[in-house]
């Protein structure tokens, strides 16, 4: 198992793609923490341990000290920090409230800041032992190209990708690798809201022809699964991955690998 | 005018980007020499040298250079186009695709580079498509990512005496661009849907890529080097999922 021995920390690890994060790492052999607002998350199942829950919001510094300290006391290591809690706010920037662009950038870059600054003393530790230590943020490929109406979503994922880089650059000679993973469409409820949002608005579609439309622009035809992204989390947080540092992963069926295409 | 007393060469100056860039020049007080295979075109502006030359010749680039003579500019506009994938590509479309648009550049380069005055400029057309694939364009695709890497090379290469970018097109309004839309089950309904993905809700127009290029030609454009340079109405900055349109 290619993550037997390790302690690993997840945020929002009861949400769509946290939680098949989770799942694999426990079935690679790893102990993890499953970090999220509340136990419920967005979905109703969930395969983590539930005396390893930890209720967090990563906006709250005093609540990522304090879950990094009941690492240190109940697992006395951690050698990977999973960066995936994140909101999305379906708005331009002229329908977006303050108040909801604050939110954006509190929860997907604030909190992005305020674990692995907090985490960072005991992934530091892990390395100095000789184990690979890795924090794996959650960008976008939306962090490089624009859907319409997700402004500050767009904006913290650049944020995060830049964030991600100079966290590599700093960390790096400490023995700990910084990544981020970029998503493109993932089946989670955030992309169910999503659809439902745009399949009721004008152009009299149905979410079913959306959907459809979706998958078809993708070179895949498909638009991917939680464990998809795991997949490639797990290789990040992985030994396999000693090398792998500063970068940016792009995993979306090949959507941003093709220029525009018209519908003929 | 911004190019006074420049001497550029523009490869495929006949029609389309190249004859917008040939105008541009002009009207910015450069004296241009242009080529393409064919005999001058009857629409070429008086003020501009013509010469009968293919750019995938290394013979024929060399004729061209030395009568040329010294010059200021070089632009690398001569392309071509083949709508195939690699399944369906012969070594006809190989010879032709890559003798062309990566051949016929760095022909141009060499026989330009050791006559370019102190200063000068190389101004390849790259395209959005060397950095994101086209669908049934492989050799095309490939072609520009190559003219973007020579492109590199050369900025790093001969650095203090010349500079050298890529401008890359989205969608101009050639007829390359409608080649495309003829592809399509519906060409009318394949143009409007393109229109839709650009930001500018409009194509780019041969005088578009005109501009940058003179630009990157003048002295404004001094500490530019080594770099793409992309102009296409916004298009590579959305996503291809615009929910909008479908």
């Amino acid at each position: 198992m290619k993550l037997d021995g390790k302690t690993a920390f997840v945020t929002g690890g009861r949400g769509g793609i946290g939680r098949a994060i989770v799942a694999r790492f426990v079935n690679e052999g790893a102990t993890v923490y499953s970090a999220d607002l509340d136990a419920g998350g967005s979905l109703d199942r969930h395969d983590d341990d539930g005396s390893r829950f930890v209720r967090l919001d990563v906006t709250n510094e005093d609540e990522c000290v304090a879950a990094m300290k009941r690492v240190r006391n109940d697992a006395g290591r951690l050698d990977v920090l999973v960066n995936a809690a994140g909101i999305e706010i379906e708005k331009t920037i002229e329908e977006t409230s303050l108040d909801e662009w604050n939110r954006s950038f509190a929860v997907n870059v604030t909190g992005t800041f305020l674990t692995s600054k907090h985490a960072l003393p005991l992934l530091r530790s892990a390395a100095e032992r000789g184990a690979s230590a890795s924090i794996i943020n959650f960008g976008s490929y939306d962090g490089f190209i624009a859907d319409p109406g997700l402004a500050a979503y767009c904006a913290t994922k650049g944020a995060v990708h830049a964030l991600t880089r100079a966290m590599a650059c700093d960390h790096g000679p400490e023995g700990v690798r910084v990544n981020a993973v970029c998503p493109g469409y993932v089946d989670t409820p955030m992309l169910q809201s999503f659809f439902e949002g745009e399949g009721s608005g004008g152009g009299g579609r149905t979410i079913t022809q959306l959907q459809k439309a979706v998958r078809d622009a993708h070179p895949m035809r498909t638009y991917g699964t939680p464990e998809d992204v795991a997949n490639l989390v797990n290789w990040l947080a992985s030994d396999e991955a000693r090398y792998a540092s500063g970068q940016l992963w792009v995993i979306d069926g090949g959507l941003s690998a093709q220029v525009q295409q018209m519908n003929p | 005018m911004r190019l006074e007393g420049k001497r550029a060469i523009v490869t495929g100056g006949s029609r389309g980007i190249g004859r917008g860039i040939v105008k541009a020049f002009l009207e910015e007080g450069a004296s241009v020499l242009t080529c393409g295979r064919s005999p001058a075109p009857e629409d070429l502006p008086a003020d501009c040298a013509w010469k009968t030359a293919d750019v995938s010749s290394a013979e024929d680039m060399e004729h061209l250079a030395a009568t040329a003579g010294p010059v200021d500019i070089l632009v690398n506009n001569a392309g071509i186009q083949v709508e195939r994938t690699v399944a369906d590509s012969t070594d006809a479309d190989w010879d032709l695709v890559i003798g062309v648009n990566c051949k016929g550049v760095f022909n141009a380069c060499r026989a330009v580079l050791p006559r370019m005055r102190s200063g000068g400029s190389i101004i390849n057309i790259g395209s959005v498509s060397g950095q994101t694939a086209d669908p049934g364009m492989a050799l095309y695709n490939a072609s520009k990512a190559f003219v973007h890497g020579l492109t590199r090379s050369i900025a790093v290469d001969h650095g203090p005496k010349v500079r050298c970018n890529a401008i890359c097109p989205g969608w101009v309004e050639t007829g390359m661009l409608y080649a495309g839309f003829d592809l399509a089950s519906d060409p009318e309904a394949a143009r409007r849907d393109a229109l839709m993905r650009h930001a500018t809700r409009r194509f780019g127009r041969p005088e578009d890529i005109a501009a940058i290029a003179v630009w990157l030609a003048s002295d404004e454009a001094g500490f530019a080097t080594g770099q793409l340079f992309t102009v296409d109405g916004g298009m590579t900055a959305a996503s291809p999922i615009n929910p909008g349109i479908y």
